[in-house]
């Protein structure tokens, strides 16, 4: 049976001489593996509309069932393709992409979160292009964003991106509130989010937060439980505005770089706990700013 | 015939990369049916990459010597290093006969998904030899997809305080093609790295 529908390609693996099996996020399947004939030749029709990011109009054929229907066509809708060129904003998205894939069950539609994924690549994509020039620049210049402000901060150096508001300069904050952002939506739409408003026992509020449980004890009923992270009023507030606005709407807030970092590592280390290993890809970014 | 002796080549043969069983089993027909000579030569082929194949100690092609014959050959120009991921791709650009530089074989590309860092790959090698080298270009001709482009930059940024010319490989049409049927990205891409004549 032909499926028609359109997706966001996370992941591309190698398989065989020049075949390929496609991992796309659509808003009507959920997580779907395909698989693509020949896309590396460098004739092939399907161009490079497999690229990771891309968002395309694609048509399988396959059963109901089938583990790996065949790709038969795939139209591009918009590449993303700034993202793909900037080194350490794809580094970023790499850690959401791979946290989407290790949350969502194959086949299981999840519209919320697709549009989430979406809307956040479209406001990442936004933010890297309202602070260049033209679209030209960013396609043709293989200088990094971090260094065209003659900025002497480079995104491989220790603590990662922590790019100015200024005139004309990078805001790379933005972009880690957007990553942090989608994180604490995501989680919340597949069931996993953190519970920081109370304590997860009796509702009574609290500010220690405890992994084991993925939630805010309060004294009495955290008696004999392992040691837990103290968070701070401002870090609270932070997660409930994440929690609940829209990515379009969250530049609005202009949280501080040791907030959002701190509120990163406590939403790190409990995905970090729910899937018993930790995120290649962010081993991969400590990996190069070691 | 004894089942034992094919299901077991069968077998063997479904080790290999894109050999599915069915193949794999009519290649398995195919070799009793050849002669013991050519038969012969296959399997001693096998045996002889396995015991002397090795990567070349200066760029990473594969060879049976400790460094290969385009490292070693005196008629190279030394000023000129290409950067590619696999052994395979050195073949493909010397067949073109349009580089008569050397090569670095990085034995891979950068993948943040897949866990492939920077420390698995040979990029510390490739700065060490640009660091002792009289290497005036290097052409980085990785893959022109995602992963590619990302160990073009990386490496782009680590080589910038050797100031040597680090240049990439043109991205475009391919010759035979039909700009019709090309693809936004491709053609941007095409426009982008247009030159005049």
């Amino acid at each position: 049976m032909l499926h028609r529908t359109e997706g966001i390609v996370l992941r591309t693996i190698p398989f065989g001489e020049a075949d390929l099996i496609v991992t796309y996020l659509t808003p009507d399947f959920g997580l779907l593996k395909t698989f693509a004939k020949s896309p590396r030749k460098i004739k092939s029709r399907f161009g490079s509309s497999l690229e990771p990011l891309t968002r395309s109009r694609i048509s399988f054929w396959g059963k109901e069932d089938a583990a790996l229907p065949r790709l038969t066509q795939s139209d591009i809708i918009h590449p993303f393709q700034w993202i793909r060129d900037t080194l350490d904003c794809f580094l970023k998205v790499s850690e959401i992409i791979e946290l989407t894939i290790n949350f969502i069950p194959e086949r299981d539609a999840n519209k919320k979160v697709y549009s989430l994924l979406l809307n956040t690549l479209q406001a990442i994509e936004n933010n890297l292009s309202s602070h260049i020039p033209s679209c030209e620049s960013v396609r043709t210049s293989r200088t990094p964003l971090w260094k065209r402000d003659n900025s002497p901060q480079s995104p491989f150096s220790k603590g990662g991106f922590k790019g100015d508001y200024k005139e004309g300069k990078v805001v790379f904050s933005d972009e880690n509130l957007l990553i942090n952002h989608y994180k604490i939506k995501f989680l919340k739409f597949v069931g996993y989010a953190p519970k920081l408003d109370a304590c997860g026992r009796c509702g009574k509020s609290g500010h220690s937060f405890y992994i084991s449980h993925g939630s805010i004890l309060c004294e009495a009923c955290a008696k004999g439980i392992d040691l837990p992270i103290r968070l701070s009023g401002a870090v609270l507030k932070l997660y409930t505005d994440l929690l609940t606005w829209d990515a379009v709407m969250i530049k609005r807030i202009k949280p501080s770089d040791k907030l959002l970092s701190e509120l990163s590592d406590i939403i790190n280390v409990h995905i970090k706990y729910i899937l018993a290993k930790p995120l290649k890809s962010e081993a991969f970014i400590h990996s190069i700013t070691r | 015939m004894e089942q034992g002796i094919i299901e077991n080549l069968i077998t063997e043969l479904t080790k290999l990369p894109g050999i599915g069983r069915k193949t794999a089993q009519r290649l398995a027909f195919f070799i009793v049916t050849m002669s013991e000579e050519d038969a012969k030569g296959i399997s001693k082929a096998i045996n002889e990459i396995k015991e002397k194949a090795r990567f070349c100690n200066e760029c990473f092609n594969i060879t049976e010597t400790k460094v290969c014959s385009i490292c070693s050959s005196s008629s190279r120009d030394r000023s000129k290093l290409c950067v590619v991921e696999e052994p395979s791709n050195i073949l493909v650009i010397e067949r073109s006969k349009s580089f008569n530089g050397l090569y670095h074989v990085l034995l891979g590309a950068l993948s943040p998904i897949d866990g492939f860092t920077p420390d698995r790959l040979k990029i510390n090698e490739l700065i060490k030899r640009v660091g002792r080298n009289e290497i005036k270009e290097i052409i980085i001709a990785t893959n022109p997809n995602t992963k590619g482009e990302m160990t073009a930059q990386y490496i782009r940024e680590l080589l910038k305080p050797f100031k040597v010319k680090v240049t990439r490989i043109a991205y475009g049409l391919p010759m035979g093609g039909d700009i019709e049927f090309a693809d936004e990205v491709t053609l941007s891409k095409a426009i982008d790295g247009r030159r005049e004549i």
